[in-house]
């Protein structure tokens, strides 16, 4: 592997980690104050795939901005099965599998939506920049990526000022430490788990479109980022917004680089090897690593 | 029973004593003979029905056949019993030890895979198929060894993990024929009603393990760590121990079903017997009929074996949708299924006084020695959100349903 071969894979690898955080950020987001492990997330990247690609084939809408325009339109999707579905689960401190068969039921529905309304064609969503590539030197950057990146990256930057200077991103984050604590000072549990439950659609659902920017999809299209954003809390941690950032990077690292080792056909294996390895070696669960991340910062 | 059904009302908070109240009971189930989940009185005329009928049932299964219905009703038969084993088997882990596993087309897919290529090496089918639950058996021990130490829904979406990771490999082994899949070349006449007899056979004798495993003390360790694991733990059962006695009988009799399928259907292929789909069906059916009893799971397989067929020809993916809506509805509202539906209505219907107290069913959400999934309690736990004590109590034991 030659000196551009490398940089190109790790500018490649560094933008879809920025894709991946994105599309991992509404699970941890759902996760840490409701504790609900979202299984429906495949479903929602998937209907926001052919959000964005229905407002760009019938109204003409650019992509970017039918992302721009999936996170109130998803947030509203959000809140509204947040009143009608998952305010009924059990409230608990973890997740249990009623909630995780509840989020199963609901992904299995949306999915088959999806293939009564889609059809299971793939559909891709290709506009003038889709094949554009940006060339400094050796090093080729593909337009699209780097627009998608840039997406990306301002949503998470947008989420973290919500998080970090708002009374609802204080109750966010209250609520992620604990609970009945938080409770007890007065920040509004349903209300903020609505208002969290909401913004976790809206982040999958915008990153369903910018990966629908990427890839061909079909109402499939999900299953293989939803194991993949498993992968990313559980390295990152679950409940921290920096650990997915870092989990995303690894997994994107991994993925990119294990290009040049495996065949291409053993690449799905990888997201789903280190989610089971990740799992494993951490006893109890979350948890523990939860516990042994703090204990190292 | 009746004063333990409301001995364990009482002290439901805790989840300790629910335990202990949980486990009397089985054991008293245990004593009342093989109706299970079906009968609930354990005396009169109703008790006996209840030990009657599986075996009127089998016999008129087995009989059904000399009336000619003609090959296609004996297939969807067989393909439905082929169901009702894994169904059964799935919840011998995942009912009664509350360990929801997305991951058994694992088990499916190599019992299928073991079965196809000793058939294609000369070997009988019955060892064949036995291959099959052995090689499921020692895949089982592979996966749970590691993931067990998980709990809960942490559990469940490493099957999944490992569940994709195995579909993946196997596309990818060229010596099975890698994506195209594998074809089995059986010498000799095709039979169909031997199949459909084997096939009756193994979902029988999924159906009597089951029984036993319930009554044993292994079914007793089970509800216990299904109920509250580290309290199991205190008492003495060993959680992993069960667990993995559980998950390999589950995937023996899983294996064997997929060895039966696919020597049936003469041909295997990674998307076909190891997809995530079949994991969900196989999920879906004891949830549907009702999971940690022993009739539920056949129920739900029976529904999901003769309906699945009709409406995928019909609507190839109205069946899903059918499924997930049903799943977030039984989730929400009936979590003993159609079981505990069932139980529900004969309640409403002999309202007299007493508490048919058996209890011995699953249910997804609350229970601990509720008698009564319609209890004001159970709601209460289910629907809404008061109380605290009980409620974190409450769920968790539901963690581990």
């Amino acid at each position: 592997m030659s000196g551009a071969d490398f940089v190109n894979l790790v500018i490649s690898a560094l933008l879809l980690a920025g894709v991946y955080a994105a599309m991992a950020v509404g699970m941890t987001v759902i996760y840490g104050v409701m504790k609900i492990v979202n299984l429906a997330h495949a479903g929602f990247l998937m209907l926001g795939a052919y959000f964005v690609y229905e407002l760009y084939e019938r109204g003409g809408v650019d992509p970017l901005l039918g992302v721009v325009l999936a996170f109130p339109a998803f947030f509203l999707l959000g809140v509204g099965l947040h009143r009608t579905l998952i305010r009924r689960l059990p409230v608990s401190d973890q997740p249990t599998l009623a909630s995780l068969l509840l989020l199963f039921g609901l992904w299995l529905v949306l999915q088959n939506l999806g293939y009564l309304v889609w059809g299971n064609a793939d559909r891709a969503i290709l506009t003038p920049r889709t094949l554009s590539v940006l060339r400094l030197g050796p090093i080729t950057i593909p337009a699209v990526r780097l627009v998608v990146f840039g997406g990306a990256a301002a949503s998470l930057v947008a989420l973290e000022l919500v998080l970090h200077r708002t009374w609802f991103g204080r109750a966010v984050r209250a609520l992620m430490q604990n609970r009945d604590a938080g409770r007890l000072v007065g920040v509004d549990v349903e209300g903020t788990a609505r208002v969290a439950f909401g913004v976790g659609i809206a982040f999958a659902g915008a990153a369903g479109g910018m990966l629908a920017m990427l890839y061909s999809f079909s109402p499939d299209f999900g299953s293989p980022f939803l194991l993949r954003a498993f992968v990313i809390i559980v390295l990152g941690g679950l409940e921290s917004f920096a650990g997915v950032a870092a989990g995303a990077l690894v997994l994107a690292l991994l993925e990119t680089f294990s290009i040049q080792l495996l065949p291409a056909s053993y690449q799905p294996a990888i997201a789903f090897s280190l989610l089971v390895v990740a799992l494993a070696v951490l006893p109890g669960g979350l948890a523990g690593l939860w516990a042994r991340r703090r204990r190292w910062a | 029973m009746t004063a333990t059904g409301s001995a364990a009302t009482a002290s439901a908070t805790s989840t300790a004593t629910a335990t202990a109240t949980a486990t009397a009971e089985d054991r008293g189930g245990g004593g009342g003979g093989g109706g299970g989940g079906g009968g609930r009185s354990r005396s009169g005329p109703a008790a006996a029905a209840a030990r009657v009928a599986p075996w009127l049932l089998l016999a008129a299964l087995a009989a059904l056949p000399l009336a000619g219905p003609g090959p296609n009703l004996v297939r969807l038969l067989f393909v439905t019993l082929v169901w009702v084993t894994a169904s059964v088997a799935w919840n011998l882990l995942g009912g009664f030890g509350g360990q929801v596993s997305f991951g058994f087309a694992v088990f499916y897919g190599l019992g299928a895979y073991a079965a196809a290529v000793a058939l294609n090496a000369g070997l009988d089918p019955f060892s064949s198929c036995l291959l099959g639950a052995a090689v499921a058996t020692v895949a089982s021990l592979a996966i749970g060894l590691p993931t067990f130490r998980l709990k809960g829904p942490y559990f469940a979406i490493a099957t999944i993990g490992v569940s994709e990771a195995v579909r993946v490999v196997m596309t990818n082994v060229s010596a099975t024929g890698g994506a195209s899949g594998y074809r089995v070349m059986e010498k000799g006449a095709f039979h169909q009603l031997q199949h459909f007899y084997s096939a009756l056979g193994l979902a029988a004798g999924a159906v009597a393990i089951s029984v036993l495993v319930r009554r044993s003390r292994l079914g007793l360790a089970l509800v216990a760590v299904r109920e509250d694991q580290d309290a199991a733990a205190d008492l003495g059962v060993d959680p992993l121990r069960a667990k993995l006695l559980a998950h390999a009988i589950a995937a023996a009799l899983t294996g064997a079903a997929g060895g039966l399928h696919a020597r049936y259907a003469a041909y295997v292929n990674p998307q076909g017997e190891f997809a995530f789909a079949i994991s969900v069906a196989i999920l879906l059916m004891p949830i549907i009929g009702g999971v940690g009893t022993i009739w539920g799971p056949v129920i739900g397989a029976c529904i999901y074996g003769l309906v699945h067929e009709e409406i995928i020809a019909a609507f190839p993916q109205l069946h899903l949708l059918i499924y997930g809506s049903l799943l977030i509805v039984i989730v929400l509202f009936e979590p003993g299924g159609i079981v505990g539906l069932l139980g529900r209505l004969v309640r409403a219907v002999d309202r007299r006084g007493h508490r048919g107290g058996s209890g011995g069913e699953g249910g997804l959400g609350a229970r601990g020695g509720h008698g009564d999934p319609g209890d004001p309690g159970d709601r209460e736990r289910l629907g809404q959100q008061a109380g605290h004590e009980s409620r974190g109590r409450g769920t968790h034991a539901a963690a581990a349903p």
